[in-house]
C-alpha cells in the first residue's frame, strides 16, 4: 500500500504526498483527527473508570443490569448510534417533544460536527474502558486491598491501592479507544466531520484515486505506529498478570448512604447515553410494517452478514488460538513478531487495512479470493486476530503448565495434548473469543465497505447505503434489525453457557 | 482481662459451615497459636477478627467493645487497630518499602515528621532500614517478610494476626524468622494470634495453642503440652 502511494502512472513519484501537504487541508485533517481521538479517549476514561469501579467494587443495586446496558453500544456499529442520536434530535424526534423544536434544532446543529462525533464515539467506547477497568479490578489479589483496609477507609484504598494497581490496564484501554476513534470513518462520515479516515475513503470511492487515498491513509498508519510505540515504552512490564478471580473472596466497598444517590446518577447516565437514543430508533421505526418492509429489503444482506461473520469468527478463533498458544508458550522465535503484528493490525484503521488488501489481492491471479466474500474474511483475519489471540493468551495463563507437562510425561504427542487437555480446559474462553470476534465481524464497516465484491454487501454496508437515500422509518427499522442480529445470538449463547455451568455444578 | 473475645461465633460460606459455635478469649500480650489442617476454619477466625467478614451468629469483642455480631460489622477494619501479616504477605507492588510502611500512617492522619520517625524506627527494628526505596519485587522472601511485619507493627496495633506467614520459606529461614518474631514480641509486647498447620511452629511461637478441627476448637493447651501429647499419640501406635 505504501509502495502504491509512491507511484503515479506506474512511475515513482512523491506527487500524492506533495498534493497532500501542499494544501492547508491536510493539517486541518490532522488536527481534526487527533482532536476527535484525544477528546473521545479522555472523556471515555473519565466516565468509564468510575463506572467500572462502581460495577466491580461496590454494592450498587442492579450493577449487572447496568453493565449489560452500558456495554450495548459497544456491540452495535457506531454509526447506528449516530443515527439514533440524529433521530432523537430530528424536528419530530424525542428531544423536540421534551424541549421544543427550536432547542432540538440547536442541539441537532451541535450533533453534526466535533461535539456530535465525540458524543457518539464516547457512547460507543465508554464500555471498552469500563469493561477493562472491571477486568483488571477483578484480577487484583483481594489481600492487597484488605491489607490496606486495616488502616484506611474504602475511598483511600481505592485511590491509594486499587487505582494505581489497575492504572496501566486502564491506560491501555484509553490508548485502544484513541486508536479506534482515530480510525473511525462511519460516524464522521454521517455527521460530516472531516478526518483522515473519511478523506482516505472518499479519495478511493468517489475519485477512485488510489494513490491519493493511500497517501491520506499513511499518516493514520504512522500515527498508529507512534502511539503503539509510546504505549509499549510506557506500559511494558507494568500490567499485572491476570489471576483467576473468585467472586466469594472479592472485596466490595459498601456505598452506605451514597447507594441511592449513585444509583440515581448512574440510571440517569444510562438513560441519557443508551436507552433514550435506542428508544428514539424504536419510535422512528414505528409499526411492525416497517420491520417487515425492512426485512424484505435487506434480508439477503442480513443472511450474508450472519454467515460471513460466523465464518470469520470461526476462522479468527482457530487462528487466534494458534497465535495465542505460540505467544504463551514462546515455542518459536517468531512469537514476539506474531504478537506485535496482530496488535498493530488491530490498531490500524479499517480503511487502511482495506486499501492494503486491495493493493495486495487485486490481481488476475488472485481473483478467486478478491472477487469472492473470502476477501472479507481475509480482512477480518487481518484486523481482528489480536482479539482472539489475546483471549487465548489470557486463558492459557490461568492453566498451570504442569497440566500439559503431565500429559506429555504420560506419552501424549502435541496434537493429543492440545485436543485432550488444553482445548477442553480453555473451552469457555474460546467461546467468549468467538463471540467477541463475531460481534466485531458483524459490525465491521471499515474493511467491508472497501473490499466487498459486487452483490456481496453485508448489512452494515447496506444500512450505510440506505442512510443516503432511504426513508427514516426504513433506516430505523433496519438499524433495529442489525442490533437484534448482534444481540440475540449473544443472549442465546450466554444462556446456553449458563445452563451448562449450572449442570456442571450439580 | 481478655483483649479479644469470640462468643459462640458461627460462619458459613454458600451454606457450608466453616466455623461452628466458636468461643475463645485472648489475653493482653499473649502469644496464641491456632493449629489445624487446611479448611478447618483457622483463617476465617483471623478474617472475622480483622473485620473483613461478619459472623453469621455470635459476637466478637475487642477491648470490651463488641465489633461484630449476628451478621453485622459494627466496627470497620480500620477502626479496630489490628495488624495483619497475610500468607502471601500482600505487599503492594507499586509502592517502595518506605511507602508500604507509610500507607497506614498517612491514612490515620499522622503528621509527616512523626511518620518519618516511626518508619525509621520500625525498619531499623526489623533490620530493613537500608532498603527504604526498594520495591517488594527486588527483595528476597525473608526481606519481604520483615517488611510485611514492619507494615503491620508500625501502627502499634492492639493485636497482630499472622496467617501462616512462614509457610512458603525454607526451613533455615523459617527458623530464623521465628526467632526474630519472638524477639520483636519481647521488645514490643503486642498480642499475637498466629495461624499455622505446623505443630513445631505453633509450639515455639504460641504460649497457648488452640487445636481446631472441622470449624470447632478441639482443645486448648499450653505450649509445653503439645509435643508431649504428640509423643503419647505416637507411642500408642
Amino acid at each position: 500500500m505504501f509502495a502504491r502511494s509512491l507511484t503515479v502512472n506506474g512511475a515513482f513519484s512523491l506527487e500524492n504526498y506533495q498534493h497532500l501537504l501542499a494544501t492547508g487541508r491536510s493539517w486541518q485533517l490532522l488536527t481534526n483527527s487527533l482532536g476527535l481521538a484525544l477528546t473521545t479517549a479522555v472523556i471515555c476514561t473519565i466516565v468509564g473508570l468510575p463506572l467500572g469501579l462502581l460495577f466491580a467494587k461496590t454494592d450498587l443495586p442492579l450493577r449487572r443490569v447496568f453493565v449489560l446496558l452500558f456495554a450495548l453500544p459497544l456491540v452495535i456499529p457506531p454509526y447506528i448510534t449516530a443515527v439514533s442520536w440524529a433521530e432523537m434530535l430530528a424536528p419530530h424526534g424525542l428531544a423536540s417533544g421534551f424541549f421544543g423544536e427550536a432547542t432540538a434544532r440547536k442541539l441537532s446543529g451541535l450533533l453534526f460536527g466535533l461535539p456530535g462525533c465525540v458524543l457518539v464515539l464516547t457512547t460507543t467506547f465508554v464500555p471498552a474502558v469500563m469493561l477493562a477497568t472491571m477486568t483488571f479490578v477483578r484480577t487484583i489479589n483481594p489481600r492487597l486491598e484488605e491489607a490496606a483496609r486495616l488502616s484506611a477507609r474504602p475511598l483511600r484504598v481505592l485511590s491509594g491501592i486499587t487505582i494505581p494497581l489497575i492504572w496501566p490496564g486502564v491506560l491501555l484501554a484509553t490508548t485502544l479507544v484513541f486508536l479506534l476513534a482515530l480510525g473511525e470513518f462511519g460516524v464522521p462520515t454521517f455527521l460530516r466531520y472531516s478526518v483522515f479516515a473519511v478523506e482516505s475513503f472518499t479519495q478511493f470511492t468517489v475519485s477512485y484515486n488510489f494513490g491519493a487515498a493511500t497517501a491520506a491513509a499513511v499518516p493514520l498508519a504512522l500515527l498508529t505506529f507512534v502511539i503503539l510505540g509510546i504505549e509499549w515504552f510506557v506500559l511494558r512490564d507494568k500490567i499485572q498478570p491476570l489471576r483467576p478471580a473468585g467472586d466469594d473472596d472479592a472485596y466490595l466497598v459498601p456505598l452506605r448512604s451514597y447507594r441511592v444517590s449513585l444509583f440515581v446518577l448512574v440510571s440517569i447516565l444510562c438513560a441519557l447515553l443508551v436507552i433514550t437514543p435506542l428508544m428514539s430508533l424504536l419510535l422512528q421505526a414505528g409499526s411492525m410494517q416497517s420491520y417487515v418492509r425492512a426485512l424484505h429489503v435487506v434480508i439477503d444482506s442480513l443472511i450474508r452478514s450472519l454467515f460471513i461473520a460466523a465464518v470469520g469468527a470461526t476462522a479468527l478463533t482457530v487462528l487466534g488460538f494458534f497465535i495465542g498458544y505460540l505467544v504463551h508458550t514462546r515455542a518459536l522465535p517468531i512469537w514476539r513478531a506474531a504478537d506485535a503484528g496482530t496488535v498493530l493490525l488491530f490498531a490500524l484503521p479499517g480503511t487502511v487495512i482495506g486499501m492494503g488488501l486491495i493493493a495486495f489481492w487485486n490481481h488476475a491471479a488472485t481473483n478467486l479470493i478478491y472477487a469472492t466474500p473470502l476477501i472479507i474474511v481475509f480482512g477480518y483475519l487481518a484486523q481482528y486476530t489480536a482479539l482472539t489471540g489475546r483471549v487465548t493468551v489470557g486463558s492459557l495463563s490461568l492453566v498451570p503448565a504442569s497440566m500439559e507437562e503431565a500429559a506429555a510425561s504420560a506419552g501424549a504427542n502435541w496434537m493429543r495434548r492440545l485436543g485432550l487437555i488444553v482445548l477442553p480446559l480453555i473451552r469457555n474462553a474460546l467461546v467468549v473469543g468467538w463471540l467477541i470476534a463475531y460481534i466485531f465481524c458483524l459490525r465491521d464497516t471499515g474493511i467491508t465497505m472497501l473490499v466487498y465484491p459486487p452483490g456481496y454487501d453485508t448489512l452494515p454496508v447496506r444500512i450505510f447505503t440506505l442512510m443516503a437515500n432511504g426513508a427514516p422509518p426504513l433506516i430505523a427499522a433496519t438499524c433495529v434489525l442489525m442490533i437484534a442480529a448482534t444481540v440475540l445470538p449473544l443472549l442465546g449463547i450466554a444462556a446456553l453457557m449458563r445452563t451448562q455451568r449450572r449442570r456442571s455444578w450439580r | 482481662m481478655a483483649l479479644i473475645v469470640f462468643d459462640s461465633v458461627s460462619k458459613a460460606y454458600s451454606g457450608k459451615a466453616v466455623l461452628h459455635d466458636f468461643s475463645l478469649s485472648i489475653e493482653h500480650g499473649q502469644r496464641m497459636a491456632i493449629l489445624g489442617p487446611s479448611g478447618c476454619g483457622k483463617t476465617t477466625v483471623l478474617r472475622l477478627l480483622a473485620g473483613f467478614i461478619a459472623p453469621d451468629t455470635g459476637s466478637i469483642s475487642i477491648d470490651d467493645e463488641i465489633v461484630a455480631n449476628n451478621g453485622k460489622i459494627l466496627q470497620q477494619p480500620e477502626q479496630r487497630h489490628i495488624g495483619m501479616v497475610f500468607q502471601d504477605l500482600a505487599l503492594w507492588p507499586h509502592l517502595t518499602v518506605a511507602e508500604n510502611v507509610e500507607f497506614g500512617l498517612k491514612a490515620q492522619g499522622i503528621p509527616k515528621s512523626e511518620r518519618t520517625e516511626r518508619i525509621k524506627e520500625i525498619l531499623e527494628l526489623v533490620e530493613m532500614h537500608s532498603y527504604l526505596r526498594a520495591r517488594p519485587a527486588q527483595l528476597s522472601g525473608g526481606q519481604q517478610q520483615r517488611v510485611a511485619l514492619a507494615r503491620a507493627l508500625v501502627l502499634q496495633p492492639k493485636a497482630l494476626l499472622m496467617d501462616e506467614p512462614l509457610s512458603n520459606l525454607d526451613d533455615e529461614l523459617n527458623q530464623h524468622l521465628r526467632g526474630e518474631l519472638l524477639r520483636l514480641h519481647a521488645q514490643l509486647g503486642f498480642t499475637l494470634l498466629y495461624v499455622t498447620h505446623d505443630r513445631a511452629e505453633a509450639s515455639e511461637i504460641g504460649t497457648r495453642i488452640v487445636r481446631m478441627r472441622h470449624g470447632s476448637i478441639e482443645r486448648i493447651v499450653a505450649s509445653g503440652e503439645e509435643p508431649r501429647r504428640q509423643m503419647e499419640i505416637k507411642r500408642s501406635f
